[in-house]
């Protein structure tokens, strides 16, 4: 920062030597940027089918490879809650489904949607691909490193689909897999299916591992000329502190899972106490089950913020592009980002306050907990501000952020619910908690993505996806999953617990069966609506409007590469200079309504533009 | 690769790895004089401590070169040990908790 | 190609604010393959936490006696058990390695091959030796002393498991190190890094910060022993 002050100085002496010296040596200077550290890039370019399109070291290709994998393992996990819901909605109507394959259901749903479609969707997917463009780099800073990680991932993914095809079926101890149930008899899957799972897991940190390195590394080292951290997108501040969440987080996973796996292959007792079973003692003694739930959650909570802070960075990028304004409070987002990350190491047991922890950790969780609210509060409000009076073209993309927002707000209440422990005792454990966290990391994330691939397909393919089919897609998700998950807190209130296969002939039935059917009703249609989705996917990628260059009149440096869509070096002869952050917006005095973030100072003289 | 035109890599004398060496060596054979001599208790603790923590501070500091690192790396690099820090604390409580509640609920009878 | 010159940027917390804020580069100086290995040792660090975390809680929480390490370690040497013989000698092995591979680096940043080459060697052969003594200390106290880890003689059964798969995830990092120390002790003898061949894999070009690298990976080996020495032997 006191470069950019020391800049800024200079910049002044200069004007004032300018003035007095009357002469133009002045001109150059206001566009002076720091020459470049590093030598350029040296890329490895591929010659074949397989190095160009399969093992390619181009990170947009791993990023195109990322998302269609994540989709494809999204796409099971929505067939999988359409089953779940066929059950709810109509129990006994459907043989196949008995409680044990709804077990694994809910199990591999869980594990689909939250690890393998949303965290590989938004770091290895929207990672790779804007990261080296938006901070305007060649490539990621390890390109083969950057391939492994992909076919880390899809091995990871192909255990974990081969685990419905083993004897016994896909682990169905929840997607928690707290042990002693996910290792023991009578919990289905609990032989090949849970040893699956846990392989598969590890697969995918060591992967992650991989790309994350390479994000990190690639945002903090590799950024070009001018593009100082205060300069970059937020879209990249939330993917890069989702990342570093990861690199952190993950560990504990690994670490529960190769417990978990030698307490099932070799019956060590990590996790394992002394259990009676038909009058016989088991081999396991002495162990904790609670060590687990404290390790998977260190992991499970930064896991929600490494799904919702790229959602974070990437809405508060789209709201400022079609909102024409800059986002309010560049500044404070970043610093909320950063905060929201750091504290979210600290709040970990909150998921926990019935599990029989230590009494005392309630408070200091709850405390923690909601001290978090506050910086995702000061995100929701800039948010609306930067919509403020802001010249707001309402197209897919805006659609989906105003959603987002909008489910966003909702879930972050009723967590604030959940965070204190007197509430959260009789709510935990119902409809309740699965209204709260699929609206908060569930369908506003996924507004996010929906957004993001309306904004960035054009960039990507050089086609608009058809606004008409995405309108239609927007109101039938957005209305339809707010009619599944708005009930679903009543239900919670109630009484009605989660996980639970039928409700059988409880008190509860009267007044859910009503309920759960109209939920079940409305899954159906939301499912069914996003194949319209990958039908206008399907469909623009030959069909659609071709966009151009920059359709959307947008400053970040993604935009600007001399072939649309980029090719294999992202830059073309010269790399990119930086003079300004992304967000120069309708600025007074400007000529146009966007000023690209390579557009020098000189250029726009006369525009009012914030020093940034 | 990444590499800037001067090099940045400066060297140091051989004489401080040998000193950061031998007071490595002797750093172990304290702590292993505590295991010898059977010290206890608190002393125990903080001993075994103490040598722990000094020794990883030499290894990372001189022989990881940490000390002549700039400091946006090392700050980059130490403040995430709080995160450990706070679960190592919160740990200790639990498995004291853990381990009263195995006890209580065993010999004396619970709800 | 560049005005960066880390002898006139300023240092201390004033020098890393000026950093932070800057563009390009982040960390002034440092290569991207040694930022990348500084972060995964971070990562790792996480790792070994957990592991260590873990075995604190289990060992807080178990009712039934835990094994005196200090004996159960214990060598015979002429009739008199001496305890933690064979863990200070494993110390003492590792650490010279940590040295040896210290004064690697060190002629690596001078680029003197012949040295750094012997010294890197060296390093890899401490390291076999440690890996060596870790299997003879594993099969007696499977074969003689009857340590699984689903159970031991000696007291709560949690103490062989964690014993194995701490020493274990630890030995594996070794016996990666030593995989690579050969590699590179090869290299640097082939004078890769002098003449700045490409790697077969990454079509990278070799440089000497490669030792540098790898120096980190093996000191941070270095850094989870006193860890595990003090909290799985001496505790």
């Amino acid at each position: 920062m006191s470069d950019e002050l020391n800049i800024n100085k200079k910049r002044k002496n200069q004007i004032k030597t300018k003035s007095s010296a009357a002469s133009g040596r002045g001109e150059t200077d206001i566009d002076y940027v720091r020459p470049a550290e590093l030598p350029e890039q040296d890329l490895y370019h591929g010659h074949s089918f397989i190095t160009k399109w399969i093992f390619c070291q181009d990170a947009k290709v791993i990023g195109v490879q990322y998302t269609l994998t994540a989709v494809f393992t999204g796409v099971v996990g929505l067939i999988l809650s359409w089953m779940m819901r066929m059950q709810l909605g109509y129990p006994d109507l459907f043989p196949f489904l008995t409680a044990e394959t709804y077990y694994q259901m809910v199990t591999m749903h869980g594990m689909i949607m939250v690890v393998y479609l949303l965290t590989a969707l938004f770091l290895g997917g929207f990672g790779n691909y804007l990261i080296p463009l938006m901070v305007g780099a060649r490539d990621m800073v390890f390109p083969y490193v950057n391939m492994i990680s992909f076919w880390m991932f899809f091995v990871a993914v192909v255990v974990l689909m081969a685990s419905f095809f083993v004897p016994g079926g896909p682990t169905g101890s929840g997607w928690t897999l707290y042990p002693p149930q996910a290792i023991l008899e009578g919990t289905p899957g609990s032989g090949y299916g849970i040893l699956l799972m846990l392989i598969s897991l590890s697969l995918f940190v060591i992967g992650f591992t991989m790309g994350g390195l390479n994000y990190v590394i690639t945002i903090l080292q590799a950024r070009t000329r001018g593009m100082s951290l205060m300069r970059m997108p937020l879209t990249i501040w939330g993917i890069f502190t989702a990342t570093v969440l990861a690199l952190l987080a993950f560990p504990a996973l690994l670490v529960s899972s190769i417990m978990m796996t030698l307490d099932k292959v070799l019956e060590t007792s990590f996790f394992m106490p002394t259990i009676i079973k038909a009058g016989e003692a088991l081999s396991y003694d002495g162990g904790s089950p609670i060590l687990f739930q404290h390790l998977f959650w260190f992991f499970g909570h930064p896991e929600v913020y490494i799904v919702a802070l790229p959602a974070f960075g990437i809405v508060s990028d789209l709201i400022s592009v079609h909102s024409r304004k800059n986002i309010f409070g560049y500044r404070m987002m970043v610093w909320a980002i950063v905060g929201i990350g750091a504290l979210s190491f600290f709040v970990w047991a909150h998921h926990m306050y019935v599990s029989g922890m230590s009494p005392w950790f309630g408070f200091f969780f709850a405390t923690t907990t909601l001290i978090i609210a506050v910086p995702t509060a000061l995100k929701v409000y800039n948010w609306i501000l930067t919509l403020w009076r802001g010249n707001i073209r309402i197209n897919t993309v805006m659609l989906f952020c105003l959603g987002f927002i909008v489910t966003f707000v909702n879930g972050g209440i009723t967590g604030i619910f959940l965070g204190n422990v007197a509430v959260d005792v009789p709510l935990s454990d119902t409809y309740f908690v699965i209204a709260h966290f699929h609206m908060v990391m569930g369908i506003a994330p996924l507004m996010v993505i929906f957004g993001a691939i309306y904004h960035w397909f054009p960039l990507v393919t050089g086609r608009f996806l058809d606004e008409k089919l995405g309108k239609l897609h927007f109101w039938i998700t957005f209305l339809g999953a707010y009619s599944i998950y708005f009930p679903m807190h009543y239900l919670g209130f109630i009484g009605v617990p989660r996980r639970y296969f039928e409700m059988y002939d409880s008190p509860y039935m009267t007044s859910a069966v009503g309920m759960n059917e109209f939920i079940s009703l409305a899954a159906f249609i939301v499912g069914a609506a996003q194949f319209i989705f990958f039908y206008n996917l399907v469909k623009s990628l030959r069909l659609g409007k071709p966009a151009g260059k920059n359709p959307w009149k947008a400053n970040s440096l993604e935009w600007l590469t001399p072939d649309v869509p980029p090719t294999h070096g992202n830059w073309g002869e010269k790399l990119p200079v930086v003079h300004r952050w992304a967000y120069d917006y309708g600025v007074p005095g400007a000529k146009e309504d966007y000023i690209p973030q390579t557009t020098a100072p000189s250029e726009v003289k006369d525009a009012e533009v914030e020093k940034t | 690769m990444a590499e800037t035109k001067k090099d940045q890599t400066s060297t140091h004398k051989i004489g401080i790895y040998l000193w950061i060496w031998g007071l490595l060596f002797v750093l172990s054979f304290f702590s292993y004089m505590v295991d010898w001599y059977n010290f206890q208790g608190l002393l125990r603790w903080s001993l075994i401590l103490f040598f722990m923590f000094l020794k990883a501070g030499l290894i990372m500091a001189f022989f990881m070169h940490l000390f002549w690192e700039r400091y946006a790396l090392v700050n980059v690099l130490l403040w995430p040990m709080t995160a450990i820090a706070c679960f190592v604390g919160l740990m200790v409580a639990e498995g004291k908790y853990t381990v009263f509640s195995r006890l209580f609920y065993f010999f004396v009878g619970g709800a | 190609m560049s005005d960066l010159n880390l002898d006139k940027l300023p240092g201390g917390f004033k020098g890393m604010s000026e950093d932070i804020g800057s563009d390009q580069t982040t960390f002034k100086g440092v290569n991207w393959g040694k930022a990348m290995m500084w972060i995964f040792l971070l990562s790792d660090t996480f790792v070994f936490s957990c592991f260590l975390v873990a075995y604190m809680k289990v060992r807080a929480s178990v009712v039934e006696p835990w094994p005196y390490p200090s004996e159960v370690f214990a060598l015979e040497m002429f009739g008199v058990p001496v305890p933690l013989l064979l863990i200070a000698i494993m110390t003492f092995v590792l650490i010279t390695s940590s040295g040896t591979m210290a004064l690697a680096v060190k002629y690596g940043y001078e680029k003197n091959r012949k040295m750094c080459g012997w010294f890197v060697l060296l390093t890899a052969i401490g390291g076999l030796t440690f890996v060596g003594m870790q299997a003879f200390e594993w099969s007696k106290l499977i074969f003689h002393d009857g340590v699984r880890p689903w159970g031991n003689p000696f007291g709560a059964e949690q103490f062989g498991a964690f014993f194995f798969m701490i020493t274990g995830f630890h030995g594996t990092h070794v016996s990666i190190g030593v995989i690579f120390l050969f590699i590179f002790a090869r290299k640097v003898f082939r004078g890769d890094f002098d003449t700045g061949r490409r790697g077969y894999f990454t079509t990278m070009k070799s440089d000497y910060v490669a030792i540098e690298i790898l120096g980190l990976y093996w000191h941070f080996v270095d850094l989870v022993w006193v860890f595990i020495f003090a909290f799985f032997y001496l505790w």
